[in-house]
Order: C-alpha cells, then structure tokens, then sequence
C-alpha cells in the first residue's frame, strides 16, 4: 500500500506540471496585457514598457533560463505565491483569509447536502414506482433544470429582502450563523436534485442485487437491510462523489459568495480571473491541483476500507 | 481612475457612478438597530477596495474610500457650480509666476496627520510642505509601480531624472528620497514650490487629485510594503477597520483641523436647505461604513430596506422606480425616496482606428457608420434615457462645451444618407467593404445587446459587422496593441477641463497611451499644443471648440452619449448634492436618525 501510495503521489509532479503549464499559456499567450491596467488611465508608452520590464513581463515566455515560465514554476514549488499584481497585497494572507468564509458555507452545505440526499435517495429507491418515487424524481428533474443563479434570486427575494426570515446580505455585526444560515440552505436546495437522482441510482442497482432478496428472505428487518447492507454496498459509488468534492469546498462558491456579501475563496478567485492576476490564479490552481490529487488518493485508499475486495496491486 | 473601471461600460457607469460619487446609507435590521442613535454614515462600494495608499491608487472605489482619510492641496467647493476649486491644505490659491512654470503654495499651518503608532509617542505630528515633496516622490519611485506616474510624467523639472535614478535601486527601501529634485522644494517649512518644464494649467485639479495627496514618511517606512491597508492621513476620518472583501469602518478623526460648512453656494441651495448647516465644524457624522455589494439585487434590496442612504438605480429596477414621465413611481414617493439627477463628464462612443486600412483610408465609411448608429434608441434601450445625445467629444457639462455642436449634423442619425456613404466607400475601397470587426469589452448579456444593436443598426445600411465580446483585460490590450478596428469606449473626465478630453486625440499619445483612435491630424496637434498651455480664458475655449470641431470632421469615432447619473435619496440624508468630481464628500454629510428609525415600520408596512 506504501508502496502504491508513493506511486500515486509521484503522478501528481506531471499533473500538477500539466496545470501550471496550462494556466500560464492561458493567461499569458492568450490573456490580456496586464501593464497597460498597471500603469493607470493615462500613462505614456514608456511608461507601460517601464512597468512592463519592472515585472519581468519583457523577458521570453520560454526557452530561457530566465523566463517568465521557470518564474512561475520557481514560484509554486517555493509556495512563494508573492503579492497580487491588483493591490500589492501577499496572495498567501488573502487565501487563508478566505478559507475560513468560504468553509463556512461550503461544509454545511456539503454535509447537508450529502446526509438528506443520500436519505432521501434511501427512501425513494426502497418506494421505487410509487407516487412519492415519481414526485421526487420530477422534482429533482425540475431543481436540476433551474439555473442556480435562480435559487438565489428567490431565496434572497423572498426569504430575505420580501419575508424578512433572514438578512439580505453580510453585515457587520452578524454572526456566521446569521449570515451563513440563507446561502447554505440555498446550496443544499440547489444541490439536492442532481444528488439525490445520482444517489437513488446506486440505491437502485444496489437493491437489485441477490443478497437484497436473501436479506428479506432470512427476515432481516427494513431498515437493518437498507441502512446496514444496502447503504455499505452503495459506498464505493457515494465515496468516489463525495471525497473528490472537497477540494472544491476550499474554492468556494462563486455566486453565493458575491450574492451574500461573503468575503470567500471562489469571490477572489473570479475576481484575480477578470483582473488577470496571475499570481493569485496561479496559487488558487497550484493548490487546487495538489488538493484535487491528493483526495483522489485518499478515495482509493478509502475504497478499500468499505470494500474488502480492493487491494492496491 | 481605472480606465476599465470608469470608462467602459455604460450600464455600470449607471449603477455606481452614483454610489461611488456619493456616500450612502443604510444598515441591516441589526446594525441599523445598534446605531440608530449614532450619526452614521453606511456606503455601498461597488467593487473591492484594493488599497489605501494615495501613491498608488488608481480605482475609484478605493479612491471613495482613501479620500475620506486623505487630504490634498486643493479641493472642489461642495456647493458652488460651475465647480470651482479651493484650498483644503492648501492656505491659499497658488501663486503663479508670469511665464506660467513656478507655483508657490503656502500650506496651512497646524495641520496634523492622524494619531498612529508609526509616530513618536503615537501622536500625529505637523504637515509640512516637505510631506508632499516626499509624496510625489513615491509617485514617481518606479520600484512602486504606481498607477499616477501619468501625473507627472514629463511634468515637474527633474522628476523624471529622479525617476530615472529609482530604476538603478533595487527596491524602494533603497532610494534615497532626499535626493534633490530641482523642480519640487520648500524654502521654508510651510511652503512649496514646484517648477514645471512646461505651462501646465491643468494642474490646480490634479493638485486636487487624490494622489497627490500627502503620505507621512513615517507611515511608509514603518508600515514598508503594507501601507496599503494602514492609510495615515490628515483627513476628517481615520480607518478602524477593515474587513478586505466586506466592510470598511472609518471613525470620525479627533484631530483633525478646523474645517467648516460652506457658508454660500449657488442659487436656490438655501431654499433647497443645503445652508441649514452653513459654518459648522466639520465632519457633520461620527462614523462611517462602507459595504462591499457588487450584485445589483442585494444592493437594492438593502436600498429599499432602508439600508442604504443614497442608490443609484439599476437598470432592471428602473421602471420600478422611475414612472413613464420620468418622475418617481407613487411607491418610491410614499417611501420617501428623492431623486436627484445630475450631468457627469462623460462621453461614450463606438471608436475607429484610425490606423486600420479599411477604415482609416475611408472617411466616407467612417461617415456612414457614424449616420447609421441610431444613439437616442441606443439611449433609450441600454440607459432607460439616462443619457445625453453626443453631438461631439466634450461633455455639456465642462466650460468649453459648444451648444452650436448640435448644428453639426454630418453625423445625425440618418440611414438613407448612411447607405449613400456606403456606396461612395465602397468606390474608394475599389470594391465590396470587407467584414467589419468591432471590439466589446464585457461578455455579459447587456453587452451581447449592446453589440447586437451596433450591429443590427450597421446591418440596416449595407455593412457586415463581426462583433466580438471579450473580457476587458482582452479589450484592452486588443486597443493598446492597435489591433481593434472599432471599439465601444468611452471617458470620464477627471478634472473640468476640456483639455481632458482633447488629449484623447493628440497624436503623441497614440496607443498604448490614451489616443486609442491613433487619431493624428497635425492641424489639431497644432492647436492643442497652443491651448493646453494657456491659462482659462475665452480664447482658450474658442481653441479647445475648434479643436474639438477638427476631430468631429476626421470622424474618428461615432461618438454617442453623455451620461446623467440618476440618484436615490432617503429622506433622513441631509446636505446632500451631487457632484461630479468631488471625493471625500461624506463630511458634509448629516443623517436624521429619528427619520431613519421610523422607516424601518414604513417599509413593513408598504412593501
């Protein structure tokens, strides 16, 4: 397994090479010319070759040792992410300022999310071709149809500007329970339709096994069948989505964060997109690659504690 | 100010120009509640704060947060229009030499920058005039890549050599700003002067511009290279906290010098009450806190709500608050709600290179986009007629705007004689026009109309047009790079001067520096040359309309509108007035915070 675990983690050099690579191309082949922003509304062509050199940006792109991309790569493998090109300020201090207001919406919602669907998914599976089956399939239909965009329109609408139930938007002395409570419940909203369809499907396949049948044929009750065999059976499936969704928990989620005032990691990093700050790009995708690789390590890993079968050869 | 941020988009030039310009305010049920007996100021920012150090701001957010902390030499009287300027560190207006290249400035004696630990003992010690010699030094510091250089550049006599020498420094630790700069000294401790290589009138407003405000030494060398979240200045308020991405808090500064209400202003201020408060100290509010809502449904939601003080309005609420005659809806009256309208400098046009081959060879075709356009139904469709007609460059609110510009009707909206160019472009071009490509800076929905209705009004008299939507990085460098062949730009004019906008087609500052037309007519060059170093006087004027005249007649660009800015204003605020140029307004500012309590049960019980 040490073995395995060693292999795996020496995947990750070329991916996170590959990712580097890519976000460089993107943004400096591709993207915008970021001295002419840096320079100011009014500023002369010497001056825009001025800052354009002060940053390194007059240096070839590759084939030197002193280009722009070992720069980059020298900057991520230092973890010396620097200071963003938009404010000066070090990207590092703004992403762990993020981390704490992005988690604070983004694990409720992910636990909220995972516990009711994989509930309800339960239910509706044992019901299979019953109304209550149909209505929840039609619903989740329907939720997956809606723009998330839509969910918070109405929620901020209604619950909040039109109702009063909770804030309209951060505010000073509001305590994350307050401020968080409507976009997370917005989220788990939003999310349920596609997550419930997917897990009534595993659900489904899982009760249309044999030992389902033996189970209900030795006399095992209800709910020891689905909670204790069915549900166990139907992990693989369930780890596989639900591991490899939290790297994204530390990104943030984009609109809600902008909707709701909260200061998070997906707000900045559209924010750096639009603005073509590389250097935070660079540090939010150097590390969501790392997370992204190491979770998909973890979910193998974790294959094999619910399934016996899975071994790492 | 940010080009992206203050010169391209129309319809959020609509939303928060306003809200930028003007202090709001407002709180959520629980802030509100906690300061109602409080005099608070709240504001909604538009976008984040991206620094507090004067040197190196260039957004108009941070600049609307920055100049409630920070003070210049000169400032815009509040109330008196046309804007007029006056001394704010400054004691008096400048003393000029004959020849126009020697300002002497006395600098008001017992002005003291905030408390902060960065000085001895903690206490804020005395401007002086050496305060703003160091402060423009850092402008000028390379190794600080400040967004205002333009400022100065090839302004000040021996500034760009001292700019120069910082290149040789490796950092801006090491440069030694007592190095002498021939153009910028102070003879004694409270004045300065500043000799210039060449007339420059224009700079009284620069002198008035947030960057050349001035920093304390102490501050930038205690703080290094966070001095922009640690701003100490000479202004009414002082920074408590900052929450980056959410609020700022700014309190009321206890030392801050003796500054007062402006006792007149222009005709009907006091029946409109803007002189109830006439001779007061200022600032008239204790605190104020600036929320960070760059979505337009939460902004107005929290407007409504009481939330904040002053709005603009969004495009998709317009109808909501806005009646068919232009008036306020019944609902916004029984709130309470003013609005108030003002003229803001800007001007916003569909622009050409100049240096394309297509259309730069091709003063018909040019001619014929500009008589295609239909700008009232642009107005009407993408501003909800919050907008002037552009019949030329200069705004209608700047001093040397030309009212007998509307009797220049070569590019009146007019398709039949639009498809009659065509035709004479199409001989000059010895054949069928190519594609046109036109250039959109934004890939939102608004602007996808906005370019299908350029292309569609292009369409309708002969010509093929490929518009392609970009972000505005994209844009930008697309425009610097001369590579765009028409674009959607636009300006907002920084002081009020005309000159402002006639750089715009100087051929030395052809792309990447402002011209982005790479307009060049000698003839123009010539009387730009002539007037922007002349002093304000009618012939000056009559030079900047020729000039301007000269431009419309190349038809560099099919120039569209001007803005107005529509504002909202709850009842509570008092001294109110719009203003367009002014920053640092919320000292004159006064809330009733009886009326604001009593709104919250308005609202229940109208909504």
């Amino acid at each position: 397994m040490i073995a395995y675990i060693i292999r795996r983690l020496l995947y990750t050099i070329p991916i996170v090479f590959g990712v580097l690579l890519v976000t460089f191309l993107l943004f400096n082949v591709i993207g915008g010319d970021r001295a002419a922003q840096i320079a100011g509304k009014s500023a002369s062509k010497e001056t825009i070759e001025e800052i354009r050199h002060e940053y390194g940006w007059d240096k070839p792109l590759f084939l030197s040792w002193d280009s722009q991309f070992i720069d980059h790569l020298e900057d991520a493998i230092t973890f010396d992410f620097g200071r963003s090109y938009m404010d000066k300020e070090p990207v590092i201090d703004k992403i762990k300022r993020g981390i704490l207001p992005s988690l604070s919406i983004t694990l409720p919602m992910f636990f909220g999310t995972v516990i009711i669907s994989v509930s309800i998914s339960l239910i509706v599976a044992f019901f299979r071709g019953t109304l209550l089956d149909v209505s929840v399939v039609i619903l989740c239909v329907a939720g997956m149809s809606l723009p998330f965009l839509s969910f918070i329109l109405f929620g901020q609408y209604f619950l909040a500007y039109k109702w009063g139930f909770f804030p309209v938007f951060y505010w000073l002395d509001l305590s994350v329970f307050e401020y968080a409570a409507l976009p997370v419940m917005i989220g788990i909203a939003a999310g349920l339709g596609a997550n419930v369809r997917f897990y009534r499907t595993v659900m489904l396949d899982e009760l249309g096994n044999d030992y389902v049948r033996t189970a209900f044929a030795k006399g095992l009750t209800t709910k020891r069948i689905l909670f204790k065999h069915v549900l166990k059976n139907a992990m693989i499936p369930i780890l596989t989505r639900v591991v490899l969704a939290i790297p994204f928990l530390f990104l943030g989620s984009l609109l809600l964060e902008r909707f709701f005032g909260i200061p998070g990691l997906g707000y900045l990093m559209v924010e750096a997109i639009g603005s073509r700050d590389l250097k935070i790009i660079n540090a939010m995708t150097y590390i969501g690659a790392i997370l992204f690789v190491v979770f998909n390590l973890i979910t193998d890993i974790c294959y094999s504690l619910v399934d016996p079968r899975v071994t790492f050869e | 100010m940010n080009q992206g941020l203050r010169s391209c988009l129309t319809n959020l030039h609509i939303i928060f120009i306003p809200v930028l310009a003007i202090l709001s305010t407002g709180g959520c049920d629980k802030a509100g509640v906690s300061d109602s007996n409080q005099m608070v100021i709240y504001s909604a920012l538009s976008s984040k704060v991206r620094g507090l150090d004067p040197a190196d701001i260039g957004d108009t957010t941070s600049s609307s947060v920055a100049s409630q902390i920070f003070e210049s030499l000169y400032q815009y009287h509040y109330l008196k229009r046309p804007y007029q300027l006056i001394p704010q560190l400054a004691e008096s207006m400048p003393q000029v030499s004959d020849d126009g290249l020697t300002y002497r400035i006395k600098i008001k004696k017992g002005v003291y920058f905030a408390d902060d630990e960065c000085f001895e003992n903690g206490e804020g010690r005395e401007l002086v005039a050496e305060d703003f010699i160091y402060s423009w030094k850092r402008i000028a510091d390379i190794n600080l890549r400040s967004k205002n250089w333009w400022i100065f550049d090839g302004r000040i006599v021996g500034l760009d050599e001292f700019r120069e020498y910082t290149k040789t420094c490796e950092d801006s630790e090491d440069v030694d700003y007592t190095r002498r700069v021939e153009g910028l000294y102070a003879p004694d401790k409270y004045t300065l002067v500043i000799k210039l290589k060449k007339p420059w009138h224009q700079i009284k407003y620069l002198l008035a511009h947030l960057p050349t405000a001035a920093v304390a030494k102490e501050a930038v060398e205690y703080y290094g290279k966070d001095i922009i979240n640690h701003p100490v200045g000479t202004g009414p308020y002082k920074l408590k906290t900052w929450h980056r991405g959410s609020y700022i808090d700014l309190v009321k500064n206890p030392d801050f010098h003796k500054e007062f209400y402006p006792t007149e202003g222009e005709k009907g201020d006091k029946a409109k009450g803007l002189l109830k408060d006439a001779g007061k100290r200022l600032p008239l509010n204790e605190r104020i806190v600036m929320m960070i809502v760059q979505e337009t449904p939460p902004y107005w939601f929290l407007f409504l709500k009481g939330k904040f003080d002053v709005s603009g309005i969004p495009k998709d609420n317009f109808s909501e608050a806005i009646d068919q005659r232009g008036t306020l809806t019944e609902k916004m009256e029984k709130l309470g709600i003013k609005l108030k309208t003002f003229r803001d400098p800007s001007t916003y046009w569909l622009g050409f290179n100049m240096e394309d081959e297509v259309l730069g060879n091709n003063k018909p075709l040019r001619q014929a986009i500009s008589c295609a356009v239909d700008k009232r139904k642009y107005i009407e469709l993408f501003t909800n007629n919050r907008g002037e007609t552009a019949h030329g460059f200069i705004p209608p609110l700047m001093k040397a705007y030309n009212p007998e510009i509307k009797n220049f009707t070569a590019t009146n909206y007019n398709p039949k004689k639009a498809k009659r160019l065509v035709e004479e472009a199409e001989k000059i071009h010895g054949g069928e026009l190519p594609e046109l490509t036109l250039s959109a800076p934004g890939t939102d929905v608004t602007s996808r109309q906005r370019g299908e209705f350029l292309q569609r009004c292009l369409n309708r008299v002969g010509l093929k047009v490929k518009i392609n939507y970009m972000d505005w990085p994209t844009f930008q460098n697309k425009v610097k790079s001369k590579s765009a062949q028409m674009f959607m730009l636009g300006w907002v004019g920084d002081y009020p001067d005309a000159e402002n906008f006639l750089q715009l087609f100087y051929s030395k500052n052809e792309s990447p520096g402002p011209n982005n037309f790479n307009y060049s007519n000698p003839e123009f060059d010539k009387i730009y040359e002539k007037a922007r170093i002349m002093r304000d006087c009618p012939e000056r004027t009559k030079l900047y309309r020729k000039a301007e005249e000269i431009v419309l007649r190349d038809y560099p660009a099919v120039f569209i509108m001007h803005g107005v800015a529509y504002i909202l204003q709850h009842d509570w605020l008092h001294n109110y007035k719009p203003h367009a140029f002014g920053y640092g307004l919320a000292k004159y500012r006064r809330v009733d915070t009886g009326r604001r309590q009593q709104y919250e049960g308005l609202f229940e019980t109208l909504k």
